[in-house]
This record gives C-alpha cells, structure tokens and sequence, in this order.
C-alpha cells in the first residue's frame, strides 16, 4: 500500500480514510453489540467500545501493511 | 470501653458516608476539572509530537468540548468536526471565487456568516453548534488569508487537523476516564416526570393549585419536555443508550397528548360556576380518578367507565339544568375518559422505558425544535452586520491585529445569538477574558518562559486552567470559565518554535478583548429585542400555529395534531428559558393565552377531523362557516373578528341542534354530531376566555 493517496492532486495519508472505514465498521459492530445487549454486561462499556475500534484499526493497518 | 468500640464501628460508616456527599459534590467536579486538564495536556503533548502548526487550536478545542458527562462531549465533539469541515470548505470555496478582491470576499462572507448563525438560531439544540461553527471556521481561515491566498489551503488542513485532534482526545478522554454517562440521567429525568406529572395531576384534581401555580408548572413540563429531548440526542453517541430513541419520543409525545387533556379537564373543573352541575360529578369521576393516580394505571380507563356510566346515568335524571350546563357536564364526562387513557398510555410507555423493556412503539414522531422566523432572520442579519462593521473599522484604522478582533466578533455574534440573553453571555466572557489576561501574562512570562521540558511546562500552566475549568462547573459562572479557557489556551500554549514575544502578545490580547467588546455593543444596539424566547415574538408565533392548525393539510391528524402540539409546548419552552426561574405577570398572561389556544387548536382539529368525515347539509355548511370565520379571528385577533367567530359558533351549534332535535340520523351520526358539540363548545368558552376583557361575554347565549 502507498502511504499517500492522491485525490484530484491533493495528497492524503492513506490512513485516514482506512480509519473512517474503520470508524463505519466500528458503528455497525456498535449497533449490533448493543442490540444484543453485550454492553450491559461489561463494566465500562465505554472502554470496551473504545477497545474494538484500536482493534480494528490496529488489524486493519497491520493487514494492509504487512 | 463500650464508647470506644461504638466510636470505632461507627468511624468507617462516617467516614463512607462524608466520602459519598463529598463525591457527589465536589468530588463530580474534581474529577471533571482532572479530565479536562488531563485531555488538554495529552492533545498539547500529541499535537507537539506530530509537529502541527498550531497546537493552541487542538487545547482549546478540548476546552471548548469541556462538558459534564460524555454523552454531551461525544454530541458535540461530532457536530464540532462536521462544522469544521463544512466551514473549511466554504472558506477555500470563497477564496477561489475572489482571490485578492478584499471587499467582495467580505460580503460573501457576512452572507455565509449570515447564513449560518440565522442556521443555528433556527434548531437551537447540539446541530446549531456544526452551524454557527461552520460560520466563523469560514471567517477564520480566509480572513487571514486575505493577505497571503496561496496560504489558504495550508490554513484550512491545519485547522481541520487540529480540530480533529483535539475532538478524538476530548471524546476518548471524556468517554473513558472515569465517565458520567448521560444515559443514566435521562433515565433518571424520565423516572422525576413521571412523579411530578403524577403529583401535579394529584394535586390539581384535589383543588391545591392554583391557577397560577397550575400556568407555571406548565411552563415547567414545557422545558422539561425540551430538556428530555437534548438529553436523548446527547444520550444517543453513548453506547448502548441507542435503543431508547423511539420509546423516548413516545414518552414525550404521550407526555404531551395526556398533559393537554389534563389541561382541558382542569380548565373546566374550575371554570364551573354554582349553578353548573360540574362540581356534583366531581364526586363520581374524582374519586376513583384519585384512588386509580396512587395505584395501577393501566386499569384506569376500564375503573372509570362504570363511574363514568353512573354519572351520565344522573345527567340525564336532571331536568333542571340549563342546555350550556348539561353540555358542559357532559364534556367533563367525556373529558375524563379521554384523560384516562392517555394516561394510561403514557404509564405504558413509561413501564417499558423503566424496566428496560423493548417495546414496539407504533411510529413515534420526535420533538423538534424550531424558532420564531423573526429571531431567526434578526440573528443572521446581525451576524452579518457585526462582520461588516469589523471589517469596515479594520479597513480605516489599518490595525493589523483588528483581524483578530474581526474574527472574535464573528464568533462570539453567532454563539450569542442561540442564547436567552447574549448581552449577559457575552459579558461574562468578556469578565473571563478580562481576568485571564493578567493571569496569563503572569503564567507565561514568569512560570512558562522557566519551563525546559513538557511536564515542566504542564506544571506552570495548569493552575491557570485548572481555576478556568473550575469555575466552568459552576453554573453562574461557566461562562467565565469558558471565556479564562479559551483566552489563555489561546496564548499559553507554545508553539513548536518558541519565542516570547510580550509586545505581541499583548497586541493580539487587546484585539480579542477588542471584538468581544465589539459583538456586545451589536448584541446591545442591534435589534436588541430579537432575541431567543422573546415574550412578544412567541406570542406572535403562538396565534400564527394556532392559525396553522385551522389551515394546515389534515391528512389524518395525528400529524396535524403532534406537529401542533409540539410547536405550542416549543414556544413555551422558549419562553421559559428567557424568564428565568421566576416568570413576570407579562410572561404568565403570554402562558395562559399559550394554553388557551393550545385548547382552541386540539377542538379546531378534532372538528376538522369530524367535517371530513361528514356528508354535506345545513350542518356542515354551519361548521364550515364557523372554522373560516375562526380562521380570520386567528389570523387578526380583533375584537370584532372574535365576535364574529362567536356568532358563527353559535349559528353552527344551532344547526348541529336542529339536526339533533328531529330524531331522523342514525346513532353514529348523531353521535359524531354530539362530539362536534362538545368541541365548539370548547371552542366557544375559549374564545370568551380570550375576549373577557374586550367583549362583554354575559350577553351572549350558550354556544350548544
């Protein structure tokens, strides 16, 4: 993967948009998790929320970096 | 020996319980002032590691996203983000189209600031905020670049990237180190309505209120229902707080519907005079109504409908009763079944959201902010106006640093301009700015020039935030908290290359006192009764929704009904948000015409309803007539328009009677005509409540 993306000339770190994907990804993990009622079992939901998202993004730039 | 063991158990209960009252005190706000401090530093720290331009911009942002729990800073902190964006764009946007053209640019941006803040005072809830940010984001970024254009984009990422930053450590920070969930506190605010709804509805119907009392603790429902709302939309960034959202929009909406009726039953509770029979059902329908509100809800309307029999049952053995009596009467009857099951409704709804229940809740409709299009058109135009005069001072006295000033204005005209009062917002910033200066001139030249590393420079600089964030927990005196905030992150902050410069510092400090002083004198001079929640503005737009109701497309009316609803308790809330916590006569008299005409459109609705249902004749013709001439009357409330709607209703009543008197329609319809009586009487008594000081109402007959 390039580390820059250039969009109509204007270069980008290509990893802010894997971060908004991964923002995206997180949401719907979100819904779904809630939906089902996993937050109410956890002590700090907040910081198991904040948790899935550093393991998204961390997978994911692993993966497209490797 | 016995003392001292006693003294020794007793010691830790003591202890825990001082620990409680303390963290429920004081303890809530150190924490907050930790937090905050805490997130300024790491956005400082992180923002000098990545060596961003401005790293004062990251700081303030986690200043300005400083709020009690972390449901209102994630709101925010996403509405902030999308502001910028928007703001960054219109600026590049407004730069590409006059480069270099310095007074064409400023007009398109006094339009665009226009936009925008006449935007924010049109929604007033967390979305205002992406508009007025969006307004002076644009002002921010091309202002400077007036003078270099080529630098513009480099401008806008900066800005973009330092927003961001700061808003993903405000958000992370305040979402997880040591939380307070706003979810809880809805919860709690739904669990403290229902009490008061139900206390109030105890008190009323025993006859301990009195009207005043009754008119204010309306205004109160007014702001909580309001309050209800924001709490939601902040709640719903939380997680797992998502799920509520449609059941607490049919909590306030059922809130609402159950709130009127109550309203309606009570007006005619205590408008009864000696010789109305009213007062003699009280005894039928008070009792078990009474006995049911302290028990279970849910059987309220099938325990009243025997009581409710028993009492149509000795109406109609009474012959002595005047037409208007028996009417009147009857609508209590109706009245109070209709009560009961919204009640019931509304306690269904509460049980679910109290046990955590998900229910499905037929197509609840949200509560929706809106503002009076006056307020609206006078914010935007005064935004406008503030960065035009700003420019124009700047331009004759060729100050260099009164862009600054132009930019502080544009911001603080557009924050202002969603506010009750703007001129005390604005002056206790200023009170800020004016106690941080020397304060930061301290901090900065005597502790920040001594500081070699980064936990050196934390040390010097977070007394003077610390004291800021303090004074933010304290509700009299947040603003000047927010101002201490923003001006000394604004200034304290090093930049990656460091120099002390005091002559400029000084410089850029008398500019940004300079434009807050500026955005007061507008806020003071500049159409300085168009503000949020002004009594006579509301008034206007209370006539003009009931005047909607009467026109507006009915579909089958629960939208019709909702929407109104709705707009009347939004003005009110308004309102109440301006008077403070103790209204004046002048506002409680706009109250009461508030709830008279909240009265007036429900019975104008449900005619409606009736009249499209309805097959032609003399009848509908009648009420036809009746609805035009209340129309006029709403849309110019004269004395002579009032007449002349009363005149029709008292027409139509005869003509629905006539039709009742032949015995010739079958029961539905006859039926249907009784509710249509019931409605303009309810119509009518309104009307004579609106005239009773312009017309005499004792000439007049009974409408039904």
């Amino acid at each position: 993967m390039p580390r820059e993306l250039s969009i109509l000339g204007v270069l980008i770190p290509t990893i802010l948009p894997v971060f908004l994907g991964c923002l995206l990804l997180q949401g719907v993990l979100d819904r779904v998790l809630s939906h089902v009622g996993v937050y109410r079992r956890l002590w700090h939901p907040a910081l198991a929320r904040l948790c899935l998202l550093v393991c998204i993004v961390g997978g994911a730039t692993a993966w497209l970096y490797q | 020996m016995a003392q001292g063991s006693t003294t020794s158990s007793d010691l830790p209960a003591w202890l825990a319980a001082q620990l409680r009252g303390w963290a429920a005190s004081d303890g809530e706000r150190l924490i907050f002032v930790a937090r905050s401090a805490f997130a300024a530093f790491l956005a400082l720290w992180i923002a000098f590691r990545l060596g961003l331009d401005s790293p004062g911009t990251a700081m303030t942002t986690t200043f300005i996203l400083a709020l009690p729990s972390s449901g209102m800073v994630l709101e925010k902190a996403f509405y902030r983000l999308l502001g910028t964006v928007v703001g960054c764009g219109a600026a590049l946007l407004l730069i590409a189209l006059f480069p270099q053209q310095a007074p064409v640019l400023l007009v398109g941006l006094a339009l665009w600031v226009g936009l925008c803040t006449a935007g924010a005072a049109m929604h007033r809830n967390q979305q205002s905020y992406s508009f007025v940010l969006a307004g002076y984001t644009a002002c921010m970024i091309a202002v400077p670049a007036l003078e270099h254009p080529a630098g513009v984009f480099a401008a806008a990422v900066t800005r973009t990237t330092e927003v961001a930053l700061g808003v993903i450590v405000a958000a992370v920070v305040h979402d997880v180190l040591f939380p307070r969930a706003h979810g809880r506190q809805v919860r709690r605010t739904v669990q403290a309505r229902y009490d008061s709804f139900l206390a109030f509805c105890r008190q009323v119907l025993a006859g301990r209120l009195t009207p005043a009392q009754a008119e204010l603790a309306h205004l109160r429902f007014a702001a909580d229902i309001a309050a209800l709302e924001s709490g939601r939309a902040a709640a719903f960034f939380e997680t797992g707080a998502r799920g509520h959202t449609r059941q607490l929009h049919a909590f306030n909406g059922a809130f609402m519907t159950a709130l009127t009726t109550f309203y309606t039953l009570h007006r005619l509770l205590h408008r009864a005079d000696a010789a109305s029979p009213v007062p003699a059902l009280r005894v039928f329908l008070d009792a078990p109504l009474h006995a049911l509100l302290a028990g279970s809800l849910e059987e309220l309307p099938a325990a009243l409908a025997p009581a409710a029999g028993t009492a149509r049952a000795a109406l109609a053995a009474r012959t002595d009763l005047t037409r208007g009596a028996a009417i009147d009467a009857e609508t209590a009857i109706e009245l109070a079944e209709r009560f009961a099951l919204h009640l019931a409704a509304f306690d269904a709804i509460y049980r679910g959201l109290a046990q955590d229940k998900r229910q499905q809740v037929s197509e609840p409709q949200a509560y929706a902010p809106k503002t009076p299009p006056g307020i609206v058109l006078a914010s935007g135009a005064r935004a406008a106006f503030a960065l035009l005069a700003a420019a124009t001072l700047w331009y004759w006295l060729a100050w260099g640093q009164l862009a600054t000033s132009l930019v502080m204005t544009t911001v603080f005209c557009a924050l202002a301009s969603s506010s009750p009062r703007p001129t005390a917002m604005v002056r206790q910033v200023m009170t800020g700015f004016l106690i941080a200066t020397p304060l930061t001139f301290a901090t900065e030249f005597l502790l920040v020039i001594r500081a070699s590393d980064f936990p050196m420079l934390v040390l010097a600089a977070v007394p003077l935030f610390a004291l800021a964030l303090w004074l933010m927990t304290d509700p009299k005196r947040a603003g000047i908290g927010i101002g201490m905030a923003m001006f000394s992150s604004q200034f304290v902050a090093p930049v990656n290359l460091m120099h002390y410069d005091a002559v400029g510092m000084a410089n850029g400090m008398l500019a940004q006192i300079a434009g807050v002083l500026l955005a007061w004198v507008i806020f003071a001079v500049l159409l300085p009764e168009h503000t949020m929640g002004n009594r006579e503005h509301v008034r206007a737009a209370l006539w003009r929704e009931a005047a909607h109701a009467c026109r507006r497309r009915l579909g089958d009316g629960k939208r019709l009904r909702h929407r109104f609803d709705n707009r009347v308790r939004d003005l009110l809330s308004q309102l109440n948000a301006a008077a403070g916590p103790t209204p004046p006569a002048p506002t409680r008299a706009v109250v009461r015409e508030g709830l008279t005409l909240l009265e007036l459109g429900h019975a104008v609705i449900d005619l409606r309803l009736l009249l499209a249902a309805s097959m032609g004749g003399p009848v509908r013709n009648a009420l036809q007539a009746a609805l035009a001439r209340l129309a006029d009357y709403l849309r110019a409330p004269v004395a002579g328009a009032n007449g002349a709607a009363v005149a029709a209703l008292l027409d139509a009543g005869g003509a629905i009677r006539a039709a009742l008197a032949t015995g010739q329609c079958e029961p539905d319809r006859a039926a249907r005509l009784r509710t249509a009586l019931v409605d303009l009487h309810a119509i009518y008594t309104s009307l004579l409540d609106q005239a009773a000081d312009t017309l005499d109402p004792t000439g007049a007959h009974h409408a039904a």
